[in-house]
């Protein structure tokens, strides 16, 4: 039966990889004002995705000040000069379009998905945000209250809702990255107007942000209208400040046992490793997907499958634009000690550390690579959303087409290598959320 | 104008010079281009001789294809083993006649692939290169499963994990209470899974419902992506062709009822921040007829996915009760589904109720504004055009076109339908389906907040409910003249009586301890009423050791000795005691009888023991054979408190008295079970065993 499979195995191997993946076409320019433009012509469907990205995040923000990023995204939803409170979504929603915006710890993404006869409408909304917004108090209190609500429905009154933050927590000293984007309600509490004021100042200007339009358009009239909205927003006068501390590794294993109303133990790893974009980075990546893509990774087979220790196990990169965190995470079984899951982990790390990966395993990871990367760009939203992001991070948006080369250039020595560097104990942190039989009656 | 904030306040200066430059008028809003021509893609439709029917959509923006099994049964009503249906679906692709589990796993990754399985059907993807490897393992995966043995324990274990964890999950709990309120136990949609059903279950139950309900005629096979008609046709008689067709019998079931009047159905959830709302009732409404259009406007009027939803204004953008307040009208070829709901803090689930039912009443009451059903087919319109972005969308109108037996137009004139509905039709559809004084009102949530809830319910009194969705029973009283003496009288006149127990002054206990798949071999001496040893074992080596001399005691684990404290010598004082339940004065022990509660549907007379230390353990006592049946004990351990749960399972004699020989413990999620294999009664035990030195 073993051979079987093997040649098998082999036979499928001669496969190979074509990287066949379409190419994405675009245009990119700058405005006087420093807005950069991406554009994308697609006719498949009558719609058209018109985006706006801001290089502002959480890491952003200042202790006693945290969440103002994402508390300011909901505050620019109630309008401008020309756009009256709550009118944004009517405008949108009229017009038979879709509409939302989403801050993360690099940046915050505002997105309309509209017919494509509406256009226009799309980049006078946007352009109406990023020259004159409006915000007036009864909105900031009412946002401030919603905000509140979310982060409970969230974080709060979620199973293991205090996971990420506490791992962040953790594993950041002196980085920003130690706090979540949604802030802590102190902040929350405590931030004031003139804090928007500056805030919008600073950061919303066009020389921060990448105007990303993709679909159902012609790309001559889109410049124009374009010019029309945009070109007359003046450019950011102020600095824009952005963190410089550097997260020092290797600093010593933190170990934390938190206890709360959940009923099964879950195991928090989390490794710090290089900034995304790196060859180490993608070969840290190439790892987790060894360990957590698909019923086959190690994780799976090893703790869920064979020592049946956890209901769940899994890994994933956090990949963030400053140095970040790779993070493995399993639910424990019920009746099954904590620390027996930890070891199971821990022989997977050993493993990963001690023997180079096998052909076939290597293989497997190269087409699922060639695999996710074909899915990934399946909608217009999706598309103005990654080449945004490849400009924003990497300053070159063709890497929609080309990141897959920089996976298929890491090699099974590149990933022994990154997992003998980063997966350590004292590059890492090991966090217990355990059961309080208190807080559960 | 004091209360409203400009921000920056000098640019706007600058920027109306700026607009007067260009001469861009940016208060005008831009007008619409030429409407687009909406288009929707074309299916391609054909059965196999097995009856298997095939659906095929090109599209060929991507070298992908995926590939779907669906199959079209009625809901099956699972009983005392409910969650075996489920079971059986995802077991189909964890072994087949060819391949292990994991071979299968190995397989499908290796190819970059997705496949998966469940009750309903049999789904996966990959690129277009690898389809014929992949359409390999999926047809082996749906035609010859093994559901072996191993892989139901495994799943059965991990379900129970998965029922644990969801024990503190809102809004799985919120889900399941809403369904048994509203569909109720005997219904499918209303079925609970429980650990004692899941259980329950056994392989032949999974290896039935593939045999009586998985078959090419009840199916239908859609292939979406890169592929031509004549290669799907291939691939489908191919891989699917062989497949063996059969009878498929279908069930009816009595249509479940909304409420007479309003019902609220409270979860407590320890140290909820929220309260997870659902205002929810069943629905009469078929998929497919112009009602259920209607019924999607109505929606998306009251509570719909957009901002300006009635529930979105009023409860987050009007009041900051919640981040989002939805409701969802669902259209069922069985019984249908009203639902309002959202997450709101503790303090607001009053008010926020309040607000959900004036929307409701208003939706009954008022015909809608003309803009406002204008903006709502809008925003239908415009959804309805952009899901036409994916292909898989196309696949799903002609899936529904054939499952529903709808006309082949249906999506072709959706638009048409959708623009001919008025404000009249609207208004007559809420009155009959928008039902503010027949709905359940489910809330999950903090405690403390339960009372306030009172007033909405008809009966002026809110029900109270467990996580797992059994009711939740206050105690009953105890009849008259039952005490707890009388009850721990009782007790030990149903283990024995005093003579026979008094008759025992020593006595050898061997047993084992579970836990997971860890045993320890477990042993108690007592001799003389006065002397008791207790070791614990693992594989022969000694873990723990407890022994008390009469006057001093020492416990070891792994080798390190300490005295027995004073609360360790006082609980092994009490152990030897054979009579202790009656002696509790002799401890300064007070007991309380609370009335009856249930222990496994059996009623049960509840004791609260309180100890000299300040330690709780509530006792329940069967009513009808008199035995201590669970114990529930919270100990407070320095600043921890830790509570141990005690079920008795089984007693068995020994020279006339009972003793417990099977036993279940649950501290936090952790489960072990004691099992004692034998006691041997008054036996000769040499005194060097309960040496403390």
């Amino acid at each position: 039966m073993k051979t079987t499979t093997k040649l098998m195995t082999l036979a499928l191997c001669t496969i190979g990889l074509s990287a066949s993946a379409q190419n994405i076409k675009f245009e990119e320019y700058d405005l006087k004002n420093g807005l950069h433009v991406i554009l994308h012509e697609d006719h498949s469907t009558p719609i058209v995705a018109v985006t706006v990205m801001y290089h502002v995040g959480s890491k952003n923000e200042t202790v006693g000040r945290t969440g103002m990023a994402h508390f300011f995204e909901h505050l620019l939803f109630e309008g401008s000069e020309n756009i009256g409170r709550g009118q944004y979504s009517k405008f949108v929603e009229n017009a038979g379009g879709g509409l939302n915006a989403n801050t993360s710890q690099d940046r915050t993404f505002y997105y309309e998905l509209l017919p494509s006869n509406q256009l226009e409408l799309g980049l006078w909304l946007e352009s109406e945000r990023m020259l004159h917004a409006k915000v007036e108090k009864i909105g900031i209190e009412t946002q401030r209250e919603v905000v509140k609500e979310e982060k409970r429905q969230r974080i709060d009154n979620q199973p293991y809702g205090n996971l990420f933050g506490a791992t962040l927590d953790a594993a950041f000293d002196v980085h920003p990255y130690s706090w979540a984007p949604i802030g802590s309600m102190e902040d929350l509490n405590a931030a004031q107007e003139q804090d928007f004021i500056d805030f919008y100042k600073t950061f919303y200007v066009p020389n921060n942000a990448v105007l990303s339009i993709a679909g159902d358009i012609t790309i001559e009239q889109t410049k124009e209208l374009i010019k029309k909205y945009f070109s007359t927003i003046p450019k950011g006068t102020k600095e824009i400040p952005r963190p410089t501390v550097k997260e020092p590794i290797n600093k010593g294993e933190v170990r934390d046992t938190i206890m709360g109303k959940d009923q099964l133990p879950m195991i928090v790893q989390a490794y710090h490793i290089p900034a995304q974009g790196t060859t180490e980075f993608y070969a840290v990546d190439m790892l987790n997907q060894l360990l957590a893509q698909g019923a086959s990774s190690r994780l799976n087979r090893s703790l869920v499958e064979e020592k049946q220790v956890a209901l769940f196990s899994g890994a994933f990169t956090y990949n963030v634009e400053d140095p970040g965190l790779t993070l493995a995470y399993s639910l424990a079984n019920m009746g099954v000690e904590p620390k027996q899951v930890e070891d199971a982990m821990n022989t997977e790390f050993e493993r990963v550390k001690k023997e180079e990966i096998t052909e076939e395993e290597f293989q497997k990871l190269r087409n699922q690579i060639e695999s996710n990367f074909i899915q990934s760009n399946s909608t217009v939203a999706g598309i103005a959303e990654s080449l945004a992001n490849y400009h924003m991070y990497y300053g070159e948006a063709n890497l929609i087409n080309t990141e897959i080369q920089r996976y298929l250039a890491v090699t099974k020595q590149d990933i022994l290598k990154a997992a003998q560097k980063f997966y350590i104990p004292e590059n890492r942190v090991v966090i217990y959320f355990l059961n309080d039989p208190a807080l559960s009656k | 104008m004091k209360n409203i904030l400009y921000i920056l306040l000098a640019a706007v200066a600058m920027t109306f010079a700026a607009c007067k430059a260009t001469q861009v008028d940016r208060s005008i809003v831009p007008p619409a281009g030429p409407a687009p021509k909406i288009q929707i893609g074309q299916y391609q439709l054909f059965t196999l001789d097995n009856g298997l029917k095939v659906i095929v959509v090109e599209n060929h923006k991507l070298p992908r294809v995926s590939y779907s099994v669906n199959f079209d049964i009625d809901p099956i009503l699972e009983g005392s083993n409910a969650g075996y249906v489920q079971m059986a679906g995802g077991l189909m692709s964890a072994g087949t006649k060819t391949y292990s589990k994991a071979q299968i796993d190995e397989k499908i990754d290796y190819i970059g692939a997705d496949l998966s399985t469940s009750s309903s059907g049999v789904y996966g993807g990959c690129l277009k290169k690898h389809s014929e490897q992949f359409l390999a393992l999926m047809s082996d995966v749906l035609m010859n499963p093994t559901f072996p043995e191993e892989e139901l324990q495994k799943t059965i274990k991990q379900t129970l994990s998965g029922l644990a964890s969801e024990k503190t999950d809102p809004n799985s709990i919120s889900s399941k209470i809403g369904n048994v309120v509203k569909y109720g136990k005997d219904h499918p949609y209303g079925e609970l899974q429980t650990e004692e059903t899941i259980n329950a279950i056994k392989r032949d139950d999974l290896v039935g419902f593939y045999n009586k309900y998985v078959k090419p005629n009840v199916s239908y096979l859609v292939i979406v992506g890169d592929i031509s008609p004549e290669e799907a046709k291939t691939q489908a008689q191919k891989y699917f062709g062989t497949w063996a067709k059969g009878n498929v019998v279908g069930v009816k079931y009595k249509t479940p009822a909304e409420p007479s009047a309003n019902q609220v159905a409270f979860v407590p959830v320890p140290g909820a921040v929220q309260s997870v709302i659902d205002v929810t009732y069943p629905i009469q409404l078929k998929p497919g007829t112009q009602e259920a259009i209607t019924a999607n406007v109505l929606n998306n009027i009251l509570g719909g996915s957009g901002f300006q939803a009635r529930l979105m204004q009023n409860l987050r953008e009007d009041k900051a009760y919640t981040y989002g307040a939805y409701s969802s009208i669902d259209a069922d070829e069985f019984v249908g589904s009203f639902s309002a709901g959202a997450s709101v803090r503790n303090e607001v689930t009053d008010s926020a109720i309040v607000q959900f039912i004036y929307e409701m009443e208003r939706m009954v009451n008022e015909p809608v504004a003309d803009s406002t059903l204008s903006v709502v087919k809008n925003i239908m319109t415009g959804s309805f055009a952009r899901s036409l972005e994916r292909p898989q969308t196309i696949a799903n109108f002609a899936y529904n076109i054939e499952k529903y037996g709808l006309p082949k137009d249906y999506y072709e004139t959706y638009l048409q339908k959708l623009n001919a509905i008025t404000a009249a039709d609207v208004q007559a559809l809420a009155k009959k389906i928008i039902r503010p004084k027949n709905c359940y009102i489910t809330v999950v949530g903090n405690k403390e907040i339960a009372e306030k809830l009172n007033v909405f319910a008809a009966s002026g009194k809110v029900d109270m409910y467990n996580p797992d969705g059994s009711v939740f029973v206050d105690l009953k009283a105890a009849p008259a003249g039952v005490t707890s003496e009388t009850v721990l009288n009782n007790y030990i006149t149903a283990i024995g009586g005093k003579d026979k127990i008094l008759a025992i002054k020593s006595y050898e206990q061997q047993g084992k301890y579970l836990m997971g798949p860890m045993g320890l071999d477990m042993n108690i001496k007592v001799k003389d009423n006065a002397k008791i040893a207790m070791t614990i074992q693992m594989n022969g080596m000694e873990m723990m050791k407890q022994v008390f001399d009469g006057t001093k005691g020492v416990s070891s684990q792994m080798g390190q000795k300490a005295d027995m404290s004073e609360d360790e010598l006082a609980e092994a004082r009490q152990q030897l005691d054979m009579l202790f339940e009656i002696n509790y004065p002799k401890y300064n022990i007070t007991a309380t009888l609370k009335g009856i509660g249930a222990v496994d549907g059996k009623d049960a007379y509840v004791i609260e023991r309180k100890d000299a230390n300040g330690d709780v353990t509530t006792e329940y006592y069967d009513v009808n054979s008199g035995l201590k049946v669970k114990s529930i004990s919270v100990n407070k351990d320095g600043e921890e408190v830790v509570t141990v749960e005690t079920t008795f399972l089984e007693y068995k004699e020994f020279n006339g008295v009972k003793f417990p020989v099977s036993q279940k413990q649950l501290m936090g999620a952790q489960e072990f079970s004691i099992q004692v294999s034998d006691i041997i009664i008054n036996p000769k035990l040499d005194d060097a065993v309960f040496k403390t030195n």
